[in-house]
């Protein structure tokens, strides 16, 4: 079978599965959960460093070594102007020139502020990042982020860290079906049947952290959503039937033994 | 001299940015400063002299999705 290789930015992706970094219960868990999922893609957030701790708390020093594409992400920012400036600080450390634009402006539900990532998502481009706007699940806005230069449109599934699976798979659907950029369905999957549920929709990827790191063993949860992505995809390519109202038998009518 | 650093007052003995970073033991890690708004690149810290009242960001990387 051909090689299912994918790209972002000129840049080529073997694996599926975008994974966070944050909650994880430790920095060695997350090391091994990283490994088993097979993540190429990392994602990050950028904060203060506490000057009251001496303890080196950058996540850098426990990924270290080894070779992973850096998509560090604008959280915290509430308007396209912060991002912005998150942004800059993320590509002045030298490790990438993504980035996940994440704007949010309620902060119960997360959700992401479309008038202002859009905004975002324009100014980055044009400053040279390989921009990744994290967003709602509407078709129009995602084929809006794509016409702005968006190198990868990522429609949230449900609110950030929910859980509750994909609120409007057609949604989904109509999305990939219109895009000219790969598709990441990122934030609010739960389980492997979620993730596979995604694939199936035919996303390119998706986005986790929450439902691997705060599962009761997130090593073996990163290698069952690896499995998850394999199998969805695999289903997507190979075309699933369509759905029927009636049944219809296995192996035909024609010479039955009792009549 | 008195500096905004991370958004707290901090009376330090400072003339550059690098003499910040090393105030706080941060050399070798890796970090991005900005003062005053403008990103600080890790070659122009011994250059950019502080001055009283700079707002200074001294950011890094953390777990994030």
């Amino acid at each position: 079978m051909k090689k299912d290789v994918w790209h972002i930015g000129g840049h080529e992706l073997t694996s599926r599965f975008f994974i966070g970094t944050g909650l994880f219960p430790s920095p060695y868990v997350q090391k091994e959960a990283i490994r088993e999922s097979g993540a190429e893609v990392l994602t990050f957030a950028i904060r203060r460093i506490n000057l009251a701790s001496t303890e080196d708390d950058s996540i850098l020093q426990h990924v270290e070594g080894e070779s992973f594409q850096y998509l560090p992400n604008t959280s915290g920012a509430s308007t396209a102007e912060e991002a912005v400036r998150i942004a800059r600080l993320a590509r002045a450390s030298g490790l990438s020139d993504w980035i996940k634009v994440e704007i949010s402006a309620n902060e119960r539900t997360l959700l992401p502020d479309p008038l202002e990532t859009l905004k975002a998502t324009e100014i980055l481009v044009k400053e040279g990042f390989t921009v990744l706007p994290y967003t709602s699940d509407d078709p129009i806005l995602c084929k809006r982020l794509e016409e702005a230069g968006a190198a990868a449109v990522m429609p949230g599934a449900a609110p950030i860290g929910t859980g509750l699976g994909i609120l409007n798979p057609y949604n989904i659907s109509l999305i990939v079906e219109e895009a000219k950029v790969p598709i990441i369905v990122d934030a609010g999957l739960g389980s492997v049947s979620d993730v596979a549920q995604a694939m199936e929709l035919g996303v390119s990827g998706v986005l986790m952290n929450t439902p691997v790191a705060k599962a009761k063993d997130p090593v073996g949860m990163a290698r069952a959503m690896r499995l998850a992505i394999e199998a969805g995809r695999l289903s997507y390519l190979s075309g699933r039937i369509s759905k029927k109202r009636y049944a219809s038998a296995s192996s035909g009518h024609e010479q039955f033994i009792v009549k | 001299m008195q500096l905004i650093i991370n958004g707290e007052a901090k009376e330090l003995d400072a003339t550059t940015i690098q003499d910040v970073v090393v105030h706080f033991g941060l050399e070798g890690r890796p970090l991005v400063v900005e003062a005053d708004g403008e990103i600080v690149a890790k070659e122009q810290w011994p250059d950019i002299e502080v001055r009283p009242l700079m707002k200074i960001e001294l950011v890094h990387f953390v777990g994030g999705g």
